[in-house]
């Protein structure tokens, strides 16, 4: 059952989370588990894989905002880092990129 | 208000948030959620669609931008060019500082940056944004005029003294604009008509103060104030104004006074427009005037003479002379009757022509007061030449056009007669020809009357008017007086003659009997005599005299005969 404490180890901050959801733990628990079912990484790795950088941008700025928003720091730092290397289309390794958010969101996940 | 719906009506304004991220939107609405009801849409297709529909209760959009379909800047574009939708206020959502200069230019009030800040911050946000609006909103209704959409007076006069404070030295017009004789569009075309016709007109008064940067307002009626920076000519100005109202024709006149002294206030500044305007009436030269201090000083001047008139009256100040008129019909010209004329002889002013005061009078209507001194001082002088005399000159007296609506105007005539012991007959009555066509029945009837009592009717200034031959033989006169502008050019221009010994020759059928009027020369005296011409008044036979002076010429002419 995913609890406070929990995503408190895997490193979210989640007193600034709840203050944005006026402190209502279960209203933001349900929108932490609404994330968990969002399907736009697997959107990410397609459009990484077809070096489709402008989808890719729309993607991670998407969930650079909920994950933000939510204090998911430790999915939101490496988001938010690939958000502006493909908003500049700059070259860079995304596949391990991808690969080390889809480490940290399995994780988050299995909370 | 704010306070007034939030609370005491315990209405609730509704939010409508707009973001393509689910939680995003849950997330926002449950904040906002607190104090008001909240829509939601996914993408700015659904947002067009929900702020049309709830376009009268919609207070506050809060708006991503990166949003498939319709993304947050076509949504901001879209309400920025409806002039329904763009009351209300947008507050964008965004992560991107460079997006926010743009969002700000496309009309949003504020914006929330991603993530979200704290609750408080935000609900401050929307509250402040929603404040913003309904305030503008409400001052917007009360500085501009409903119909127009310019501004009204009060905020415009404010907003030229601000102008004025920041700029004294500035160089500016005012502009008092009217549309002439504007009641008989609404008289024709009704009142929705002549208002279609205001709006037309204050959209040319929009666009030009606009392209002008300058103000306008309609202060009230059809008159408009225009405040923009000074031009020698506004042909432009008034050919749109004339073109604008499509197939109905209208004419403005424009009365305009430059700014040449930083210590004249705008208030004063458009009182001298406007008095350029009102004295622009009726001509047909230019369609504008600018303001100069001679129309200020004989606007002074006119009321003075206003003021003073019940004193001079009091004080005999006024002086009422008498023309003699003299029956060529014989073989020696005779001053058979003669004509009252007015006089002002002022103590300070000195000589003032009827010219300058008739008309102002008129205008006041007190020229009703100044006739009935100038009746009751001829029937004196016509009681004096029979008491002296033994003699019966008849007096003419003008009748103007406040007399002609009095309902006692012929109890008043009988009255002055009866008072100094005089027959009816005694006293001429001069109508001047405008009036007979402008108010045929009402003056046929007031004309009838007075003939019935044994008075002589004199139509005046003939030729002046709007008569056809047709109206003459129906109208009920005496006496054609023909007016002097017939008499100019008769002895060189043999069609003015021509037209002059028609006239006689349809008058002597009428069996109504001719004055001419204005006669200066020998040659015009024998034309006018060869043509059949009854009776002449003018300077060949002698000015205007004094009651003295009046007296002594029947003096002179009785001791010839004798």
């Amino acid at each position: 059952m995913l609890t406070i404490d929990k995503l408190n180890d895997f490193g979210a901050n989640t007193s600034e989370g709840l203050k944005r959801c006026l402190n209502m733990e279960s209203f933001y628990l349900d929108l932490v588990k609404t994330a968990m079912n969002d399907e736009q990484l697997v959107k990410l790795g397609k459009a990484i894989e077809n070096n489709d950088y402008d989808q890719a941008f729309e993607i991670t700025h998407s969930l650079k905002g909920v994950y933000s928003n939510l204090s998911l720091t430790p999915l939101c730092e490496p988001i938010s880092e690939m958000t502006e290397l493909f908003r500049s289309k700059t070259q860079a390794d995304y596949k391990a990129m991808y690969d080390l958010v889809m480490q940290r969101f399995n994780e988050f996940c299995n909370l | 208000m704010y306070d007034h719906f939030g609370t005491k009506q315990n209405i609730h304004r509704k939010v409508l948030v707009v973001d393509d991220e689910l939680i995003n939107r849950l997330l926002l609405g449950n904040i906002v959620g607190r104090d008001y009801d909240v829509l939601y849409a996914e993408n700015g297709v659904q947002a067009m669609e929900q702020i049309k529909k709830n376009a009268k209760t919609l207070s506050l959009v809060m708006l991503d931008l990166m949003m498939p379909e319709k993304d947050g800047y076509e949504v901001l574009e879209e309400l920025k060019n409806s002039p329904e939708l763009c009351r209300i206020p947008t507050i964008v959502l965004t992560s991107e500082k460079s997006a926010e200069v743009k969002s700000l230019s496309l009309g949003a009030a504020d914006f929330i940056s991603k993530p979200y800040d704290m609750p408080e911050v935000i609900m401050a946000r929307v509250r402040r944004s929603i404040e913003l609006a309904e305030s503008y909103r409400m001052l917007n209704r009360t500085e501009r005029d409903s119909l127009t959409g310019l501004y009204n007076k009060e905020f415009f006069m404010e907003y030229c003294e601000r102008y004025n404070s920041f700029y004294p030295n500035s160089h500016m017009d005012a502009l008092v604009v009217n549309i002439n004789k504007f009641h008989i569009v609404n008289e024709l075309y009704g009142r929705d008509k002549g208002n279609h016709v205001l709006q037309k007109v204050a959209d040319v008064i929009a666009e030009f103060t606009s392209g002008e940067n300058g103000l306008a307002c309609r202060n009230t009626g059809d008159v408009f104030y225009l405040f923009v920076p000074h031009r020698e000519s506004y042909d432009d100005l008034v050919s749109a104004l004339n073109s604008s109202a499509g197939k109905i024709p209208i004419n403005v006149r424009i009365g305009i006074c430059e700014k040449t002294d930083s210590s004249v206030g705008i208030e004063q500044q458009f009182d001298h427009a406007s008095l350029a305007c009102g004295k622009h009436r009726g001509s047909q030269m230019c369609a504008y005037v600018f303001y100069d201090t001679s129309l200020r000083e004989k606007e002074l001047y006119n009321e003075r003479l206003l003021r003073e008139m019940n004193d001079a009256i009091k004080s005999k100040q006024f002086c009422v002379y008498f023309q003699p008129k003299y029956n060529i019909r014989g073989d020696k010209p005779r001053p058979t009757s003669a004509e009252a004329l007015i006089r002002w002889i002022h103590p300070e002013l000195g000589f003032i022509s009827p010219g300058a005061f008739i008309p102002v009078f008129e205008e006041n209507g007190l020229i009703h007061k100044l006739d009935r001194y100038v009746w009751n001082e001829t029937a004196a002088q016509i009681r004096r030449m029979k008491d002296k005399y033994g003699l019966s000159v008849p007096i003419s007296v003008n009748v103007s056009r406040v007399d002609i609506y009095d309902p006692k105007l012929e109890e008043t005539l009988l009255e002055t007669i009866k008072r100094h012991d005089l027959e009816t007959s005694d006293m001429l009555l001069e109508i001047t020809e405008s009036e007979y066509t402008n108010n045929s029945t009402q003056i046929i009837d007031t004309v009838t009357r007075l003939r019935n009592d044994g008075f002589k009717v004199e139509m005046d200034d003939f030729g002046t008017g709007y008569s056809s031959l047709n109206m003459l033989s129906s109208l009920p006169i005496d006496v054609l007086k023909l007016d002097m502008s017939f008499m100019r050019h008769i002895c060189e221009n043999e069609k003015d003659l021509q037209m002059v010994k028609l006239i006689l020759d349809i008058a002597k059928y009428l069996g109504v009997s001719t004055v001419a009027e204005g006669v200066e020369k020998e040659e015009q005296y024998h034309l006018l005599k060869d043509a059949g011409c009854d009776v002449i008044q003018g300077y060949y036979f002698s000015r205007p005299l004094p009651s003295d002076a009046f007296e002594k010429l029947f003096e002179e002419e009785l001791s010839c005969l004798q």
